[in-house]
C-alpha cells in the first residue's frame, strides 16, 4: 500500500437492481492525489460501482445500495449515506465524467458556468473568472476561449469531453471519477486527455474506469480489479 | 425495394408535401379575392375615427377591431390558465409518474382530446349556471370563455409537455443531476430549455385551436355587437363567432365579404401569434446559446 492518505473508504458495498444483484461486498480504500483504476470485464459493474460513489446511482429508480463510503475531507469522515449528507454538495465534491462526451445544447460558456450557477453564483465576473480558469486547467482555452457563445455541441468529440472535465473541474471537486473518459475518442484526443488527467492529478483524486490496459498502465497508481474482488497495486512507486 | 416503386413512392411524397403547400396558398387566395371589396379601415372600425376607437372613447358596432380584440384576450387569458395546470402535469408524468398513474391519466389526456368542443361549452354553461346561484356576478362572459376553452387546449399542453420532455436523451438529466442539481434545478436550467422547442409547438397549437373554436364561446361568453369588453366578466365578441353568425345569417354582399375578411384576419392573427412565439423561442435560444440566461 502507498504511503498516502485514504481519501474514500468503501466497506461491503452492494448494488442491486430490484432482485438482481450487480456487485456485493467490494471493499476498497482509495488513496488522494492518485489515480485509482477500476478495471474488469463487461457488465461486472464498473460504471455502477463509480456512480454509487456520489450517490448518482440513487437518481435511477429501483436501486439498492448498501454498505458503508466513507469520504475524507477537512472534518474527518463523512458519510456520504447519512440523512446529513447534502447530496447535491457531495455530487459536486465528488464530480463525474462519463464514457460519452455529453455536453448541454447551450454554449460551451455556459456549459461550463451551469454548475456555478446551479450553486447559486450569479455574479458575471466570479462566473468568468473561474469558467477560464477551468477551461484553462482543461486544456481547452486556447481552442474555444474566442467562440464561447458557440454551441458546444458543434466542438471535436475530444473538445467536448474535455469541455465535460472542465465543466466537472469548475465545481473544484475533491474527487473525479470517469467512466471510460476516451474510449469514443481517437488516438490523438484521447492522447491529450491521458495527458490532463496526469497534470489533474495534482489537484484531486481521481477514479477512472477503463478497458484500456495500456491507459491502465500508463495512467493508474492503483487498479482495482472488480472481476476479483481486490486492488493491486500496478506501480506501488509512482 | 425495385427502382420504379421507389420513384413512384417518392413521387406521391412529394405530390402529397405540394398539394399541401397548395392548399394553403388557395385557401389564402380564395380568402383574400373573397374579402378584397372590403379590405380598408371601414372594415376594421365601421364609422368610427380610428384613434377613438383605439382609446375606447367610441364604441364601434360594424367593424372587426372589438372583435379581433376580443379574439387576442381570450386566447391570452385562455393560455394563461391552462399553461401552469398543462405544463405542470405534463411535466409530473413525463419525469415521476408511475407506469400506471401515466397509463390512467394518459387515457383521461385523449378522451379530453376528442371530446367534441361543444360538450365543452356545454359543461362550462352548466358550471356558470350553478355558480349564479351564490355568485350573482358570474355570468357568460370573457373569463369563463377563457376558462371553458382552457379545458379544452388542456390536453394538447399536457400532451404535448410530456412529449417534449419525455422525449430528450435521458443523459440531460443524468448530467445535470452529477453536476449538483436539484431535480427541480434540473429542470429548470436543462429540460426546459432543451425542451423549448417542442414545447413552443405545443403552446402554438393550443393558441392555434383557442383562437378557432366557436362551440365553447357561443355558450359561455361571445355575443355579436358588444364593442369591447371593460372587464373579464362582460361579454365580448370574436372572430370565430362573426365569421359563423356571418355565413348563417348575412343579409348582403358586403356582410358576406366582411365574414370573408375575418376569417383572413383569423388567419393572420394566428399567423402574428405563431410568429411572435418563434422570435421568442430565437431569442431564448440566442440567450441560451451566450449564457445570458440565469
Amino acid at each position: 500500500m502507498m504511503n498516502q492518505n485514504i481519501k474514500i473508504r468503501i466497506r461491503d458495498l452492494r448494488v442491486a437492481y430490484g432482485k438482481s444483484h450487480v456487485f456485493s461486498g467490494v471493499s476498497l480504500d482509495i488513496p488522494e492525489g492518485a489515480i485509482t483504476a477500476v478495471t474488469g470485464p463487461s457488465g461486472v459493474g464498473k460504471s455502477t460501482f463509480l456512480f454509487s460513489l456520489n450517490r448518482l446511482l440513487e437518481a435511477e429508480s429501483q436501486v439498492r445500495v448498501s454498505g458503508s463510503i466513507l469520504l475524507a475531507g477537512e472534518r474527518g469522515w463523512q458519510d456520504i449515506h447519512a440523512a446529513s449528507t447534502d447530496v447535491y454538495e457531495l455530487r459536486r465534491k465528488v464530480a463525474v465524467v462519463f464514457q460519452n462526451p455529453n455536453p448541454l445544447p447551450m454554449g460551451i460558456f455556459a456549459n461550463v458556468a451551469l454548475p456555478l450557477r446551479l450553486k447559486g453564483i450569479g455574479r458575471k465576473a466570479d462566473l468568468e473568472e473561474r469558467v477560464v480558469r477551468a477551461l484553462k486547467q482543461a486544456h481547452l482555452w486556447e481552442e474555444v476561449g474566442h467562440r464561447l457563445g458557440s454551441d458546444a455541441r458543434t466542438l471535436s468529440g475530444g473538445q467536448q469531453q474535455r469541455l465535460c472535465i472542465a465543466r466537472s473541474l469548475v465545481m473544484q471537486p475533491e474527487v473525479l471519477l470517469l467512466d471510460e473518459p476516451t474510449s469514443s475518442l481517437d488516438a490523438a484526443a484521447e492522447a491529450a486527455i491521458e495527458s490532463l488527467l496526469l497534470d489533474l492529478k495534482r489537484t484531486c483524486t481521481l477514479v477512472l474506469v477503463s478497458h484500456s490496459r495500456r491507459q491502465v498502465e500508463s495512467l493508474a497508481d492503483l487498479e482495482f480489479s472488480m472481476g476479483q474482488r481486490e486492488k493491486k497495486p500496478v506501480f506501488p512507486e509512482c | 425495394m425495385k427502382a420504379p416503386l421507389r420513384m413512384a413512392i417518392r413521387s406521391a411524397a412529394f405530390a402529397a408535401a405540394l398539394g399541401l403547400f397548395f392548399i394553403v396558398i388557395f385557401l389564402l387566395a380564395a380568402l383574400f379575392v373573397k374579402a378584397l371589396p372590403v379590405l380598408d379601415m371601414r372594415l376594421l372600425f365601421g364609422d368610427t375615427p380610428p384613434m377613438e376607437a383605439i382609446m375606447g372613447v367610441r364604441p364601434v358596432f360594424d367593424g372587426l377591431f372589438p372583435a379581433i380584440c376580443g379574439t387576442l384576450l381570450l386566447v391570452i387569458c385562455a393560455v394563461v390558465l391552462a399553461l401552469p395546470m398543462g405544463m405542470g402535469a405534463g411535466i409530473h408524468l413525463a419525469l415521476s409518474a408511475s407506469p400506471g398513474t401515466r397509463r390512467r391519466i394518459g387515457f383521461c389526456v385523449d378522451l379530453l382530446a376528442g371530446m367534441p368542443s361543444i360538450l365543452i361549452g356545454l359543461l362550462g354553461f352548466s358550471i356558470i349556471l350553478f355558480l349564479y346561484r351564490y355568485f350573482p356576478f358570474i355570468t357568460p362572459g370573457l373569463l369563463p370563455a377563457a376558462a371553458s376553452l382552457a379545458c379544452l387546449i388542456l390536453p394538447y399542453l399536457i400532451r404535448g409537455t410530456w412529449q417534449a420532455i419525455h422525449t430528450l436523451p435521458p443523459e440531460l438529466m443524468r448530467t445535470a443531476l452529477s453536476l449538483g442539481a436539484s431535480p427541480v434545478q434540473a429542470l429548470r436550467h436543462v429540460l426546459l430549455p432543451a425542451a423549448k422547442p417542442g414545447l413552443t409547438g405545443c403552446i402554438l397549437l393550443s393558441v392555434g385551436r383557442a383562437a378557432e373554436d366557436t362551440a365553447v364561446i357561443l355558450l359561455t361568453g361571445t355575443v355579436a355587437a358588444y364593442g369591447l369588453p371593460s372587464g373579464f366578466w362582460d361579454p365580448f365578441e370574436a372572430l370565430p363567432f362573426f365569421i359563423y353568425t356571418t355565413a348563417a345569417e348575412y343579409s348582403s354582399q358586403r356582410e358576406l365579404a366582411m365574414g370573408f375578411a375575418a376569417s383572413l384576419i383569423l388567419v393572420g392573427l394566428c399567423g402574428g401569434l405563431f410568429g411572435l412565439a418563434a422570435l421568442i423561442r430565437r431569442t431564448v435560444q440566442l440567450k441560451i446559446f451566450t449564457g445570458k440566461l440565469s
